[in-house]
């Protein structure tokens, strides 16, 4: 499957149904036990060729960052809030998609003309800004769009520069990506693959997920925010894109396993894969409650650099989504 | 050419102040399909002309576009930006721009992500100085095919939205040539005695520059000036601003009283239905550069009200430019030589 499809497809946290019929479908042509648990996680197991090896899980989420519809306005604008970690400074004109069936809609922001330098310089929060579908009056938009509807950016997928892509949801529909490559080959452990849903929400798929899983060792594929141009000093850039796949020593939500930390490294080195160490504890994702649902698991999160996380257009280098890939797949085929 | 095809293609191309040529060159075409001359003067305005025998009756409306330029090239090869025309950087972040350089390259602006602000930097806008345009190339093929003052354009999408509606950038001001390009049309089926130029002005953003030039050119007897004005929306003085369905049309002293008179009188009898706009002082607009032109040219001003004003995207009505332009197309074809000796009686 290509990576534009994913990345088009709507799934923002809670409402995975549409990305999660996309890859079944993919998933079903490359292994003969796919499931969905409850909370929506779609879980393909694939046996290995030497039952007394250890399970591998590896997983990557579905859902995107996106939005809720909350109110109206007399003249028909909607009122939303986010779903996950958006900085309301990246939504202020910009294109949305409303609802499965698409229905397009922008926000936009009062004229420069009519503010004052003091409004100008305060930051336009989701308290005041607005969806603008072409609806006439409130109850129009609430036909169109009623109470709980979801959004998500959007952002038609484009490739530019040097090797990079620029697509709403790369984090994390580049994991899922990469998962349903990983599942097209034959290994020796079992292979279970999980595409987690609600991780935008609180890492809240996963930790189901993981309590239904007896795999010994879960690798988790993400996306990490890179944070290398512009004014962010030298000192506090987390990646770099174009130098190859991440290896997490630690986020805010979980410690690697040092064997597995180590180990990744060290074959990324042996095979002249990219990598490179994540070079601060910035975020958070599935590995946390993989590492610790049911009787735990020992984790290490794989991850792609990536600009503007939370916003419209993602940006990541495919030389670094290639690099997830080969580390993620060089590491099942070593055990 | 259909209204809204002609809107979705003039909102496309190229034209920040100064760098007019492009989007001038395509609107001479449109124009010469119902014009007897026109031209692209040094400014870049398109002037386009219906012969009559008078008297000389002008219709002005801007093509440029605000927008950004380059200012400085990092040594990470992110681009820095400055201003052409009023834009409000917050509408930034997350946008993909296009960068007029040796070739046409789309890049993304950046900035500094929330969790490196401080709690203080985190309360407050993020300014045209904090934010940074990443080409995703690296920095030395950057300097190759970027310079220093190139233009910079915001992202175009054209999106339909419910009850004929549409959004994009740019609809500030030309939907307003495409007022002016409807208005031709609908002339084939009137007749008129006025000598029409149809003004497609440049360098409006930056004041008024291009229509000074063309109004000195054509030596209009009165004009009629078309820009967009202000709808409803969250955030804004509901004194100054106006539905989004009907066209507007301005008064106050930079606006001739009895022309405007006769231009109520046309939209009564065409049963157009005008929202009237008070400008007390300048109106912002052309007019204001127009009106003054040589001995003074008396003056109406309309316009069609759009939310969202200079960021990306821009929201009209497209029946308000409808009506807009049927409204253009009667008052040209009602101007008489007469009405010269009444406006100042």
């Amino acid at each position: 499957m290509e990576l534009r499809t994913l990345t088009d497809a709507f799934g923002p946290s809670g409402y995975e149904n549409p990305v999660r019929a996309l890859i079944r479908k993919a998933a079903e042509k490359r292994c003969d036990d796919v499931s969905v648990d409850r909370m929506g996680n779609l879980i393909c197991r694939k046996p290995g060729r030497d039952r007394t090896k250890p399970a591998v899980a590896v997983a990557a989420h579905m859902d995107e960052i996106g939005f809720i519809i909350t109110g109206y306005t007399d003249d028909g604008l909607l009122r939303f809030r986010p779903i996950g970690g958006i900085d309301p400074r990246v939504v202020v004109s910009k294109w949305l998609s409303i609802g499965e069936e698409g229905l397009p809609g922008v926000i936009g922001a009062p004229p420069i003309h009519l503010q004052s330098a003091e409004e100008r310089g305060q930051v336009l929060g989701f308290n005041k800004l607005y969806i603008d579908i072409g609806a006439k009056d409130q109850k129009e938009a609430e036909g169109l769009a009623p109470l709980g509807s979801y959004a998500v950016f959007d952002t038609p997928y484009m490739e530019f520069g040097e090797g990079f892509v620029a697509a709403k949801a790369l984090d994390d529909r580049i994991g899922c990506f990469n998962l349903l490559k990983l599942l097209e080959e034959e290994y020796d452990s079992d292979l279970i693959c999980v595409f987690v849903t609600q991780e935008e929400v609180g890492l809240r798929g996963s930790q189901t997920a993981a309590f239904a899983l007896e795999a010994e060792i879960a690798v988790v594929l993400e996306g990490t925010a890179a944070n290398d141009l512009g004014d962010v000093e030298e000192r506090f850039h987390v990646c770099t894109p174009g130098e190859g796949v991440c290896v997490s020593f630690m986020d805010r939500a979980s410690i690697a396993d040092r064997e597995l930390f180590r180990a990744m490294l060290e074959l990324a080195k042996a095979q002249g894969i990219p990598a490179q160490v994540k070079r601060g504890i910035t975020g958070g994702n599935d590995a946390a409650s993989f590492q610790r649902s049911g009787r735990g698991m020992r984790t290490v999160v794989l991850s792609v650099p990536c600009r503007y996380i939370h916003s419209a257009n993602n940006v990541a280098k495919w030389s670094d989504i290639r690099a997830q890939a080969d580390l993620a797949r060089a590491f099942l085929k070593s055990l | 050419m259909e209204i809204k095809a002609f809107l979705q293609e003039v909102t496309t191309r190229r034209g920040l102040p100064g760098d007019e040529g492009p989007v001038a060159q395509w609107v001479a075409e449109r124009f010469s399909e119902y014009c007897d001359e026109v031209r692209v003067d040094a400014m870049h305005s398109v002037v386009g002309r219906i012969k009559g025998e008078g008297p000389r009756l002008a219709f002005v409306a801007h093509l440029d576009e605000v927008g950004l330029m380059v200012t400085n090239i990092e040594e990470d090869g992110s681009l820095r930006l400055g201003q052409v025309g009023g834009i409000d950087p917050r509408i930034l972040p997350g946008m993909r721009l296009k960068v007029f350089g040796l070739e046409t390259l789309p890049g993304i602006v950046g900035a500094k992500a929330p969790h490196l602000l401080s709690q203080e930097e985190r309360s407050k806008a993020q300014t045209l100085g904090d934010m940074y345009v990443d080409l995703g190339l690296a920095p030395d093929k950057v300097k190759e095919l970027v310079r220093v003052g190139d233009q910079v354009q915001l992202e175009q999408r054209f999106v339909d939205l419910k009850n004929g509606r549409v959004a994009s950038k740019t609809l500030d001001d030309r939907c307003c040539v495409a007022i002016l390009y409807r208005a031709m049309q609908l002339l084939e089926g009137l007749k008129h005695q006025a000598d029409l130029y149809f003004i497609a002005s440049s360098q409006e953003e930056v004041g008024g520059r291009g229509a000074m030039t063309s109004a000195f050119h054509t030596e209009p007897d009165m004009a009629m000036v078309l820009d967009v004005g202000f709808a409803h929306q969250p955030g804004c003085d509901r004194e100054v601003t106006r539905n989004l369905d009907a066209p507007l049309n301005t008064v106050g002293p930079y606006l001739n009283p009895v022309l405007t008179k006769k231009l109520e009188d046309i939209a009564k009898q065409i049963k157009v239905s005008l929202q009237k706009e008070v400008a007390p002082r300048g109106t912002g607009t052309d007019t204001d550069e127009v009106s003054a032109s040589r001995s003074g040219v008396p003056s109406v001003l309309i316009g069609v009200p759009v939310r969202n004003m200079h960021t990306a995207v821009e929201v009209l009505d497209l029946s308000a430019l409808e009506e807009a332009a049927r409204l253009v197309a009667h008052f040209a074809a009602a101007a008489r030589t007469a009405w010269e000796e009444e406006l100042w009686n």
